[in-house]
């Protein structure tokens, strides 16, 4: 069932995503060709048609990112704390499993509309001649070759950082997911002032969160958790393992606190 | 055993009880009209029965256990309003039926759709909210369901859309299964209705079948609930 949850998940949001997508891509190609042609131009009329190209392309890509956040909000709140809810909470499904279904959706677009940022970047800046200046210069060819040092000197594990890195993005993308799930869930299980109480339950968790993390960073067993006798790469693992853990534990926290609300406290009016 | 029981049951919305310590038995095999004023308690019963709300006391069971998927795979459920998503289009939602529901049969809801001349590609953003009533219903009732719960189902439609909508329900009633109709529109529904429930803020105040009340006290539904019910 979770399958065909995310399946139908996907259906609702790549109408969305999808033409949101294609608009970033077709911006980026109108900015390269801007960049090349019309802003090199010595005449007003170019330049300013292409500072107004390269203008939308960059609201494009501001647009994008936060129309994902939106679009997960949005999602939970239609889908399940809206009409649309009384169908969701009555298919043969456990809560547990939409939750998860929304999740993992929401975080596959996340994924997604980096990729596609990183893609519409390249293609706006695609075979100009400052992207070359940038690769070709002293400045660049001397900070790779620092990078290669640092890898040699102090024997960076660069997959296991990568692997680090990937799983710690995941994990955030996920508790970004049920930071906002909590704050509805709880908000709108009141009788009334349901959005505001959504709102002020968003802050109120994320006080109390980043309180229980600065005690924990304060701590003594904090500073225990790394010896004297470690070099700078296990330390640097430690830290990543230290980061995984308590995205761990707080994405543990908001997922209970959705679930436990969506099943004991449902109040759909 | 009984599909739908409730025993003690009492939910309150703050201090005010909208269901206070209410006892029902409902066996297979019958259209049963849930009857009530307006905020006596019908749509709180329905939508505890659905675990779309949670019992502050009491009991509510379905074909024998507490509402959860289970549950929700032999119920089916028309809300007192339109719910299916605005942005899905017939075929979409005929999609998500099935997908959901195994006993969701296809043929019949494409066969009234059709009947209705209801386009598969239309969005039910596009449609009027009439017709959204319709589909929804036909989609509610195209699943071979064990318990079907109809929330004010002929409310807000004009009389000919009634009249479709009664007949939908009974054509596609399996005979093993039961149907609670929630309605203060009594006079439309009491040709289809072989038993009745009276609620009354919160309470059962009858429960009895429809030839009886005609057999021993010679009046219609309808004239019996005018007069339980009379300001």
């Amino acid at each position: 069932m979770l399958r065909k949850l995310m399946k139908h998940e996907f259906r609702a949001t790549a109408r969305i995503m999808g033409p949101l997508f294609l608009i970033v891509l077709v911006l980026a190609l109108a900015a390269n060709l801007a960049l090349r042609f019309l802003m090199e131009s010595d005449t007003f009329l170019p330049n300013l048609l292409g500072g107004l190209l390269m203008a939308a392309f960059v609201i494009g890509m501001v647009a994008l990112a936060i129309m994902s956040i939106v679009l997960m909000v949005n999602r939970f709140r239609t889908n399940l704390m809206g009409d649309e809810g009384y169908v969701t909470f009555t298919l043969p499904v456990s809560s547990h499993q939409i939750v998860w279904s929304k999740i993992i959706v929401s975080t596959v677009w996340f994924i997604a509309t980096g990729v596609v940022e990183a893609i519409a970047l390249l293609v706006c800046f695609f075979n100009l001649d400052v992207m070359r200046d940038i690769f070709s210069s002293e400045f660049f060819r001397q900070a790779f070759h620092a990078l290669h040092e640092l890898i040699k000197e102090y024997g960076l594990n660069v997959p296991a950082i990568a692997i680090e890195l990937i799983v710690l993005c995941l994990l955030s993308c996920a508790v970004l997911c049920l930071e906002f799930y909590a704050a509805m869930a709880v908000g709108h299980s009141f009788a009334n002032h349901k959005g505001a109480l959504s709102v002020l339950f968003f802050f109120v968790f994320q006080f109390a969160i980043q309180f229980i993390s600065g005690l924990f960073f304060n701590a003594d067993e904090f500073e225990h958790m790394f010896n004297a006798g470690m070099n700078g790469m296990q330390a640097f693992h430690q830290m990543m393992a230290i980061f995984i853990g308590m995205e761990l534990v707080i994405g543990a926290v908001y997922y209970v606190i959705t679930t436990f609300t969506l099943k004991k406290r449902l109040n759909l009016q | 055993m009984a599909i739908l029981e409730c025993n003690e049951l009492v939910k309150a919305y703050g201090h005010t009880p909208a269901l206070d310590h209410l006892n029902l038995l409902i066996e297979p095999g019958h259209i049963v009209g849930l009857l009530g004023p307006n905020g006596s308690g019908k749509t709180t019963l329905i939508k505890l029965a659905n675990g779309l709300l949670t019992p502050t006391s009491g009991q509510m069971l379905v074909n024998g256990m507490v509402p959860g998927k289970d549950t929700h795979a032999i119920v089916s459920y028309l809300p007192e309003r339109t719910c299916i998503p605005l942005w899905m289009s017939t075929r979409k939602l005929l999609d998500f039926y099935q997908d959901f529901y195994a006993d969701f049969r296809r043929d019949r809801a494409e066969e009234m759709l059709q009947h209705l001349s209801i386009r598969m590609d239309q969005t039910i953003r596009q449609m009027s909210k009439g017709t959204r009533e319709k589909v929804q219903l036909i989609m509610v009732m195209s699943r071979a369901a064990k318990l079907y719960l109809l929330d004010e189902p002929i409310g807000g439609v004009d009389p000919a859309t009634r009249d479709y909508i009664l007949n939908t329900i009974i054509n596609n009633y399996d005979p093993e299964a039961a149907v609670i109709i929630s309605t203060h529109l009594i006079a439309d529904v009491e040709q289809v209705l072989d038993e009745i429930i009276f609620i009354n803020q919160g309470q059962i105040i009858l429960q009895s079948s429809v030839d009886q009340i005609r057999e021993e006290k010679g009046m219609s539904v309808d004239a019996l609930f005018r007069e339980v019910f009379k300001c």
